[in-house]
């Protein structure tokens, strides 16, 4: 398959250069020929994929105007729920469940006449940076199969990045886009907290999900989130903010555009590699006519706890939902081994001990910890009140600079098996994804100049937010020129 | 952090460990929030909370209007076990 991008595809499929049915031939055989090693994909329905293609077809030959994303193979990260197809979220709690309704993105791409092969590999409910805790098996990096593609989306940004779809969905809580496109070496764009529905979406910790797409390029992942965002009455925070055709953006000149560089982001632990190439990558912008200035985002070093007590409260409470009775696994232990306690609790507690892995439980535990009466206010709201200084700090740098440069990760991405026996260290990893997740604002990762032994390193710009428009004009312009 | 503790938070999270999970949670959770008391150092005398961050006009609720629904079939359809048009649970009054 000559793989193309999100617009080619979709213009060739208007055109009629292409058939919808032959994309997804295509998709299938590169999925044949590549995931086997890879593992991006939990579930691939072909005879599905091959009935949506046919009906996009049938659509073009009955003379009908064809949506924006016409024929476009796009992978679903599996928190997102889809009618009819196995949602399991990477957990054995949820093996099997076939939820009863589409998320509202996954509408919104049918309605745009995209092609939807199947559901992709995740940290198990999203948790993790590596894809490692997938109750399902690990996902490999194509740029060097001994290393982790990142997480939590990592099926997305493989499916991207290993050439078997031009664009992907993901979620980002605190990293899981731009970590794994920084991995990978594909585009991984947050939208702002609120653009975009999470109906649909398995909740992790509600006051920072986020969907987004990863692309092969910028305008890719452009055209996909204009089809995506939008309020929806079904999501309360979503925001009533009108769309704009983000791919316009794209093609906005760089000249005086305001780029702020934080020393924060460029201190111990930060690869030297990783440095040197993103430097590279701002000199470059500054050398196409932006004005590069320095800014303080002074409490940066303060997210990696604020953010593991804050998410880890919302998810322990989220996750409650999963106990056994309204949908996925049930284990109901024999009178005789209950210790005490009713049979009800007694099920409870054994399904989710059974249906959660390590890391699901970890957090859940910490998130119960925090919140349990005694450490509310110690933990949970001191750490409430820390995310405002983050969020002031960067109002403040907003006040002078219209975009923030920096590194997507500190390291390129680690060895499988690393950082799996230290929880800790794995936090660690995502100090620099964090911040703007806690303030809600819009983040891409865009590739820059890889290290010497190949491995892709992720140019982070952040924005104000709702303003995705500036952060993909600066994308946009960097990838022309790099 | 101790197996009594341990023990409490799991029993607050329905969640029924193996003594071998209880020991090795007691050494991580009290590992991660030993590195989390590095915000007791943070000066936050009059600093707000921030509970979310949604931005724009979202906290407009939806009119209340009668709208259809999950069905009740597909609502069951996911239920490990369903009886008498609903989901059916363990006996938990005698």
């Amino acid at each position: 398959m000559t793989m193309q991008d999100v617009l080619a595809i979709a213009s060739a499929v208007t055109s009629g250069a292409t058939t919808a049915t032959r994309i997804a031939e295509e998709t299938l055989a590169a999925i044949d020929a590549r995931d086997g090693g890879l593992h991006a994909f939990l579930a691939v329905d072909r005879e599905d994929l091959l009935a949506q293609a046919r009906a996009v077809d049938a659509k073009r030959a009955r003379g009908e105007t064809l949506g924006k994303l016409a024929g476009v193979p796009i992978a679903l990260k599996d928190a997102l729920c889809t009618r009819g197809l196995a949602t399991t979220c990477g957990s054995k709690i949820l093996e099997g469940w076939k939820p009863p309704y589409d998320a509202t993105v996954v509408a919104r791409l049918r309605a745009a006449d995209a092609l939807l092969p199947g559901k992709t590999n995740l940290d198990e409910f999203a948790m993790g940076s590596s894809t490692e805790s997938s109750a399902y098996g690990l996902t490999r990096n194509p740029a060097d199969e001994s290393r982790a593609p990142g997480g939590s989306s990592g099926g997305s940004a493989v499916a991207v990045a290993g050439g078997m779809t031009p664009a992907s969905l993901g979620s980002d809580t605190g990293g899981s886009i731009r970590q794994p496109a920084a991995f990978t070496g594909c585009v991984g764009l947050k939208p702002s907290y609120g653009r975009v529905s999470r109906f649909g979406l398995v909740a992790f910790a509600s006051s920072l999900d986020q969907i987004g797409p990863f692309a092969t390029d910028v305008r890719g992942a452009a055209r996909v989130l204009t089809v995506i965002a939008g309020h929806d009455p079904r999501d309360a925070t979503s925001s009533a903010e009108s769309v704009p055709d983000f791919e316009l953006a794209c093609d906005r000149a760089l000249t005086g555009l305001r780029i702020g560089v934080p020393a924060e982001y460029f201190q111990d632990g930060l690869d030297p590699e990783v440095e040197a190439s993103v430097r590279a990558a701002i000199a470059q912008l500054e050398a196409q006519g932006c004005t590069v200035k320095p800014v303080k985002l002074p409490h940066t070093r303060h997210a990696v706890a604020t953010y593991y007590v804050l998410a880890t409260a919302e998810a322990s409470s989220n996750l409650a939902r999963f106990d056994g009775v309204r949908f996925g696994l049930r284990i109901s232990p024999p009178a005789k081994d209950r210790a005490q306690g009713s049979a009800l609790h007694a099920m409870y507690g054994a399904t989710r001990d059974k249906g959660f892995g390590p890391e699901v439980k970890r957090r859940i535990m910490l998130g119960t910890f925090v919140l349990s009466a005694g450490y509310y206010d110690a933990y949970y709201l001191k750490a409430q009140k820390v995310r405002t200084l983050i969020r002031q700090d960067f109002d403040r740098a907003f006040e002078q600079v219209d975009v923030i440069a920096c590194p997507t990760t500190p390291t390129p991405a680690f060895k499988l098996g690393e950082k799996t026996s230290d929880p800790l260290a794995m936090y660690l990893a995502d100090v620099y994804t964090l911040p703007a997740s806690l303030a809600g604002l819009p983040a891409v990762s865009v590739p820059c100049a890889p290290t010497k032994a190949g491995l892709p390193v992720g140019l982070q710009l952040i924005g104000r937010p709702l303003d995705e428009e500036t952060v993909i004009r600066a994308a946009a312009g960097w990838e022309k020129v790099r | 952090m101790d197996l009594a503790q341990i023990r409490h938070i799991a029993k607050l999270a329905e969640l029924e460990l193996s003594e071998e999970e209880e020991t090795r949670l007691a050494g991580e959770i009290g590992a991660i929030v030993a590195y989390v008391a590095e915000l007791d150092a943070v000066d936050v005398s009059g600093v707000a909370p921030t509970a979310h961050v949604a931005a724009g006009a979202h906290e407009q609720l939806r009119a209340d209007v009668r709208a259809p629904g999950l069905s009740h079939e597909d609502a069951l359809s996911g239920a490990p076990a369903a009886a008498h048009g609903g989901f059916e649970v363990p006996t938990f009054v005698e």
